[in-house]
């Protein structure tokens, strides 16, 4: 765990536990970490390794076996309602982007907001305003079907800051777009975490994607097995340990 | 966007699906309303014949549930007259009668009533006159039967094989009277073979401060009435609401139309309840992905329900419509003119959309349960 000096973690986790619903295979185990405010964190590991069920975990869209997620430092156990909390505080980008079909750019992009605080005028005003950051004010209209798959985890992208969320979870998003669209991705990631102070979580294969990461968590078979950081996020990874930085490692 | 909006989006992305289960839910409203609509009419219109005519009590044979086939002797009209309180009474037959349309024979309602008596004061003559004492073979034709018939005054129409001719034809406000006849008391108890006897009297009362009492006091007195030989003269008298919502054939049709409703409600019911499983379950995905954008179980219940009410509110108003042009075109058919208004009262309608939303929590709150009660993981993985 990170020590005294260090920022107080936006997330951090204690101990995860997850058994797949079918109590055979242990998807994580004894996993712990902590993540400060504004960080920007990558997740990697080979398939099947735990990855996306970490990061579900830190998003609060499932609970842990045994173990605690704590969010702000208030255990996920203790909150009413993790849906409310989701949509509050927490942005989703997946890998197949989970496009509405029948709905417009624009209307993908105010699906969070329903219920929310803003009028359906102040909705489609905000998403018109998060689809200029993402350079997708050109296609507001259209639907997912009339939109390439870069264009596509754009729009997703917009929809994951329809709240304006203090962590973005990204789960492969770059794993179905080809080279020129994952670098758009990515800089828009980049500049959205530079210009917003957003924390970043992004579970991914690509070392690309890791090398703009300032830290990089590895998993294997559900553990957490080693961290390395990137002091200037475009560098050469450098193991963490090595940094005179404390292990979040036990 | 709207939710509204977003829920429609929804709906329209599975055409046929959504259009065959409005289809679904307007033939059962459109039964409903059709049907209620209806029997609805029927007993207002009966009521109305009643009430307008400031008529306190009726008194017809008591133990008979047939109103036709009330047999009483016409003096206990008199008798009745005389009870301390009692302003008038009038006496009638009422019979259900062939006529004769030239291609077809049609039953229409026949009055057996008195030249002269209180009843023909509540009509109006639109052409003609009305019945006079010396008057034998005279028959006054409601508009309606008037119009079905094609006949005038001057004409003759044929009735249980015998010829009468037109004298009047009359507008009452009463629905069944306009579909039907007016023949003198006596002509009438003659064919039909019932000579001296009347189905019943119609009593109105003196003003009274408290009428119910003075009601209830006459009443009991016209039931105590005895024949000659002192035993009771078995009839019954009851105030008018009562009479009409306890008419043989109110009760049939009511039962009938909400019979026959109840199946068309649970039939569709059934349809939303298919719709909507299909739907969540088809949109398992999206229903993960929406939780895990932060929609909480209420916004999704919320869209479950939503949609199944939208769908129901639009398959009710397409049925409602189609009701209503079925009752204003049997209102126009001979068969079914004499006792179908041609107008939906708002209260049918009322109902019929109260059933809509019955039906569509029946078939919607399932699986919006089911959509609200999801693993956002779990579903997001569902393939």
């Amino acid at each position: 765990m990170s020590d005294a000096a260090s920022p107080s973690p936006l997330l951090s986790a204690e101990h995860l536990r997850k058994v797949y619903p079918d109590g055979k295979v242990v998807a994580l185990e004894d996993v712990s970490l902590a993540i400060a405010p504004g960080e920007h964190v990558a997740i990697m590991g080979p398939s099947g390794c735990g990855k996306s069920t970490l990061l579900n975990l830190l998003g609060a869209l499932d609970r842990p076996d045994s173990g605690e997620v704590f969010f702000e430092g208030v255990p996920l156990s203790r909150q009413r309602s993790l849906a409310r909390l989701r949509s509050r505080k927490v942005g989703f980008v997946f890998q197949s982007f989970h496009l509405l079909p029948t709905l417009t750019a624009l209307e993908n992009v105010q699906v969070p907001m329903f219920g929310g605080p803003l009028s359906a005028w102040g909705r489609a005003r905000k998403a018109r305003e998060l689809l200029e950051t993402v350079g997708m004010l050109h296609r507001v209209k259209h639907t997912p079907s009339r939109l390439s798959v870069g264009e596509r985890q754009r729009v997703a992208l917009a929809r994951a800051l329809a709240n304006d969320p203090v962590v973005l979870l990204a789960d492969e998003p770059t794993g179905n777009l080809d080279s020129r669209s994952a670098a758009e991705v990515l800089d828009l990631f980049s500049s959205l975490h530079r210009d917003r102070g957003l924390t970043l979580v992004v579970v991914t294969h690509s070392p690309e994607v890791a090398r703009r990461c300032g830290r990089v968590l590895w998993l294997s078979d559900g553990r957490l097995v080693k961290e390395e950081r990137n002091p200037d996020a475009d560098g050469h990874l450098q193991a963490w340990a090595s940094s005179g930085m404390p292990s979040i490692l036990s | 966007m709207y939710f509204a909006s977003f829920l429609l989006k929804n709906l329209v992305r599975r055409k046929a699906r959504s259009l065959l289960t409005i289809l679904g839910i307007a033939v059962a409203i459109g039964t409903v309303v059709t049907l209620r609509g209806v029997s609805y009419g029927f007993e207002r219109s009966f009521r109305a014949n009643f009430e307008r005519r400031g008529i306190d009590l009726v008194v017809v044979a008591a133990g008979i549930p047939d109103q036709l086939r009330s047999n009483l002797d016409e003096d206990i009209g008199p008798r009745i007259e005389r009870i301390e309180g009692v302003r008038r009474v009038s006496s009638g037959l009422l019979e259900l009668v062939n006529i004769d349309r030239g291609d077809s024979v049609i039953s229409v309602l026949v009055n057996g009533w008195r030249p002269g008596g209180a009843q023909l004061e509540d009509l109006t003559i639109v052409s003609g006159r009305a019945i006079r004492p010396e008057d034998s073979r005279a028959i006054m034709l409601g508009v309606t039967l008037a119009e079905h018939l094609n006949k005038g005054v001057g004409d003759t129409v044929t009735m249980q094989d015998e010829r009468y001719d037109v004298v009047g034809v009359y507008r009452s406000f009463d629905l069944f009277e306009n579909g039907g006849a007016v023949v003198p008391l006596a002509t009438l108890q003659r064919e039909m073979v019932r000579p001296g006897t009347v189905t019943g009297f119609t009593v109105e009362l003196v003003p009274a401060r408290d009428k119910e009492a003075l009601a209830d006091t006459v009443r009991r007195r016209i039931e105590a009435l005895v024949d000659a030989k002192g035993k009771p003269c078995g009839i019954t008298a009851q105030p008018t609401r009562a009479y009409v919502s306890g008419t043989v054939y109110i009760r049939m049709a009511n039962g009938m139309a909400w019979i026959t409703s109840g199946i068309a409600l649970i039939v569709g019911g059934i349809t939303i309840l298919n719709t909507m499983i299909t739907a969540v379950m088809e949109r398992t995905k999206e229903i993960g992905l929406l939780q895990a954008l932060g929609w909480v179980r209420a916004r999704v219940l919320g869209m479950v329900l939503g949609e199944a009410v939208l769908l129901s509110v639009t398959g009710a108003t397409v049925g409602i419509g189609a009701a209503m042009l079925v009752i204003r075109w049997l209102a126009g058919v001979p068969q079914t003119s004499g006792f179908v208004s041609g107008q939906v009262s708002p209260v049918v309608i009322a109902e019929g959309l109260g059933l809509t939303l019955l039906m569509s929590l029946i078939g919607g709150v399932g699986p919006a349960c089911r959509a609200a009660g999801m693993q956002p993981t779990e579903a997001l993985r569902h393939e």
